[in-house]
């Protein structure tokens, strides 16, 4: 078993050369695609209707208060031109009583937006309306203002289910898609191993020498699996200590997600190992499947966005689904180990059925 | 010590072996020839316990090879047809890895690599990598590889296609080597006949599946030894006279040659005279005449109607 282990080591050292890209692209698409997600997304809103100027800004401000999102005050035209020729989402068309949103196509994001206006519009319209039946108008506003720096009660959101809301970091999603997405490649290059000697023969070079089969396997398999480790931790290690991201202080447990998830990508390997014949089919299926996991698992989106009972129902089959909700869990919600029983649990199973078939499999096919 | 008997292999309805028996005595070596998809390559698998035969058995000292597949594995050593090892890697490190997974190790393991490296003349450039060797250094390490346990029984399938002289001059003094210095017994399979009249004692011809001739050289031969081949050289087409020479009694087959014909007539027919007049009759003139007593590549032809590089 150590042999074979060591000699796919040598073939490492020879060309580490893909690993390491596999690990930068990870590293790379993160900066780039979690950076992008961690920054406020700006929008552009005009005065419409004749809108005074002071008017116009002082619905700006309040539209900035929440924090949530960015909003430039601009000219109409140009705030119209830039949704119509593509350069922006949306533009918020600001009115005396009421508003009105330009959008170039209606998904999750945008719709945040008009949520967000909306909320803005009738809050502040409800307060200045209960304001001009009051006395003192002027007055009242003061006091309002006043009593909610400092509320007497202080109000907390709760999910529907009494528990915490669950909140979302999109960076740190894309961070931990992007890292178990590359390492579905790496592991399976690695995996593929086993089909590349199977066609050169050297495998029953092996099958006649005193190994027995299982020495072979795991030993295979036990060097993917390394591989597969080493790039997680090290991606993750990166991402914590060098660039920063706050992935929480619960770095082994992540660690430990990392390696059942580890576990589970050998075995599909070695499912696809049984499902191909040759070496180029297993690297042209993995692509597919590469590709295809984050998106049945909807790790590039936000929570919630996907919601085809299908696409929801295949996603249940695949690794990553299971590890990222770990893994989000560990680093944005202490998951604790009740939490992470149920993902963990699926990882093995997994596991262990794609192994299964995937080993009877390339067995079957060499009688 | 081994043998096969009726070895039956079936793939999806095709037959590539079909009742194959055969044997080899301790420290024989012993040729297996045939064309392409004779079947060779099959029958070694069963041999050697890769594949399960659809019928018949492998026999290693009276026991079964198909029941217990481990007792030939560790006296066996394959030189497959595709050259299988890491190309990726030096000669040395093949041959290190190949040398650990049969439990060698430490000064041993050296000892025998570097033995092997010389059986087959690469031990100046084991440090470089397979992938930048020729076709024959390969071939040599694909061979060396499979010595390293220093097994009682070697089989070769096919070691000497499409490499250069040197190579396959270094490759058969391995295999006499082999044989006739440490005793090793062992099976030789190609393509060319001169190679197994050279290297081994005796032989089997293979075609379609079976085996259609077997025994030593002077056995094989003694098939034709009833015939003699005669070649004419023509100053003109032969074609005319073809027909008339297949009339006689005595010509047994007629054929067309470059530069004349090729006969094939019995022994001491006294013939000759008859050619001659035939020829004068067509207006043809015989420039030579070879009398040509057959070669094994005549035996072949003559049992499958094909040579064997067809
Ligand atoms: N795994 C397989 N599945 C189906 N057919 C096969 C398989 N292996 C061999 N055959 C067929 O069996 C026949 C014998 O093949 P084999 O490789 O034993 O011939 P060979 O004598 O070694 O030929 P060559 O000189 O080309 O190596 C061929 O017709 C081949 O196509
Ligand atoms: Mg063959």
């Amino acid at each position: 078993m150590i042999a074979v282990f060591l000699a796919q080591w040598q073939k490492e050292k020879r060309s580490p050369y893909a690993i390491l890209l596999f690990i930068a692209l990870g590293i790379m698409l993160t900066i780039v695609f979690g950076m992008g997600a961690a920054k406020k997304m700006s929008y552009a809103v005009y005065a419409g209707d004749g809108l005074e100027a002071p008017q116009a800004a002082e619905w700006v401000r309040l539209l900035n208060r929440e924090g949530k999102f960015e909003f430039r005050l601009i000219e109409e035209e140009r705030a119209l031109r830039d949704v119509r020729e593509g350069r922006a989402e949306l533009a918020v068309k600001l009115m005396a009583e009421d508003y009105r949103i330009v959008m170039a196509a209606d998904n999750p994001a945008n719709r945040e937006v008009e949520e967000l206006v909306r909320t803005v519009y009738n809050e502040e319209l409800q307060l200045r309306a209960a304001a001009a039946s009051a006395d003192d108008p002027q007055q009242y506003l003061e006091d309002v203002e006043r009593r909610l720096r400092q509320p007497p009660l202080a109000l907390e959101i709760e999910a529907a289910d009494g528990g915490e809301p669950v909140r979302n970091d999109m960076s740190l999603q894309l961070l931990f898609a992007f890292t178990l997405y590359t390492v579905i490649m790496t592991v399976g290059y690695k995996v593929n191993a086993v089909m590349e000697e199977r066609s050169s023969g050297v495998w029953d070079r092996m099958i006649l020498s005193p190994l027995r089969k299982t020495e072979i396997y795991l030993g295979h398999m036990g060097y993917s699996f390394c591989i597969g480790m080493t790039h997680i931790a090290v991606a993750l290690a990166l991402f914590r200590y060098v660039f920063g991201f706050p992935i929480g202080d619960r770095y082994g447990m992540l660690l430990v997600v990392a390696a059942i998830y580890t576990i589970a990508l050998v075995a599909v390997g070695m499912l696809l190992t049984g499902l191909t014949r040759t070496p180029e089919q297993f690297g042209i299926v993995l692509q597919i499947a590469a590709a295809a996991m984050p998106l049945l698992g909807g790790a590039y989106w936000p929570p919630g966005t996907v919601t085809n009972p299908i696409i929801l129902a295949v996603s249940e089959f695949v690794p990553l689904t299971h590890a990222m909700e770990a893994m989000k869990g560990i680093a944005l919600q202490q998951y604790g180990p009740a939490e992470l029983a149920a993902p963990l649990a699926k990882l093995l199973l997994i596991a262990v059925l794609c192994m299964g078939v995937g080993i009877n499999m390339v067995e079957r096919r060499s009688h | 010590m081994l043998e096969t008997t009726e070895l039956v292999k079936r793939f999806k309805g095709t037959y590539a072996v079909q009742g194959v028996s055969l044997y080899l005595d301790k420290g024989e070596s012993v040729g297996l020839l045939g064309p392409n998809g004779a079947g060779k390559s099959t029958t070694i698998s069963m041999i050697s316990s890769l594949i399960k035969p659809t019928s018949g058995d492998v026999l290693l000292y009276g026991n079964s090879v198909v029941k217990n597949p481990a007792a030939i594995r560790k006296v066996l050593g394959v030189v497959p047809q595709e050259i299988a090892l890491y190309e990726e890697l030096t000669a040395y490190e093949n041959l290190k890895f190949f040398g650990r997974i049969y439990k060698l190790k430490g000064k041993e393991l050296e000892l025998r690599i570097q033995e092997v490296l010389d059986m087959v003349g690469l031990r100046e450039r084991q440090k470089e990598l397979v992938r930048t060797y020729s076709g024959g250094m390969k071939r040599r390490i694909n061979i060396a590889a499979a010595l390293l346990h220093e097994p009682e029984i070697v089989i070769m399938d096919e070691p000497t296609v499409g490499i250069d002289p040197q190579s396959r001059n270094h490759i058969l003094d391995t295999v006499r080597l082999l044989n006739r210095e440490k005793g090793t017994t062992v099976l030789y399979t190609s393509h060319y006949m001169e190679e197994v009249e050279q290297l081994c004692s005796r032989m089997y011809i293979m075609d379609h599946g079976k085996v259609i001739a077997s025994g030593s050289k002077q056995e094989l031969k003694r098939i034709l030894t009833g015939e003699d081949i005669l070649h004419l050289q023509l100053d003109g087409p032969g074609a005319g006279m073809a027909g008339e020479l297949r009339m006689l009694d005595a010509v047994l087959q007629v054929e067309e040659t470059e530069n004349g014909l090729k006969l094939i007539v019995a022994k001491q027919s006294r013939i000759l005279s008859q050619v001659v007049q035939i020829a004068e009759r067509h207006q043809v003139e015989i420039l030579r005449v070879h009398v040509h007593t057959p070669s094994l590549e005549d035996v072949f032809l003559h049992l499958t109607g094909r040579t064997l590089r067809d």
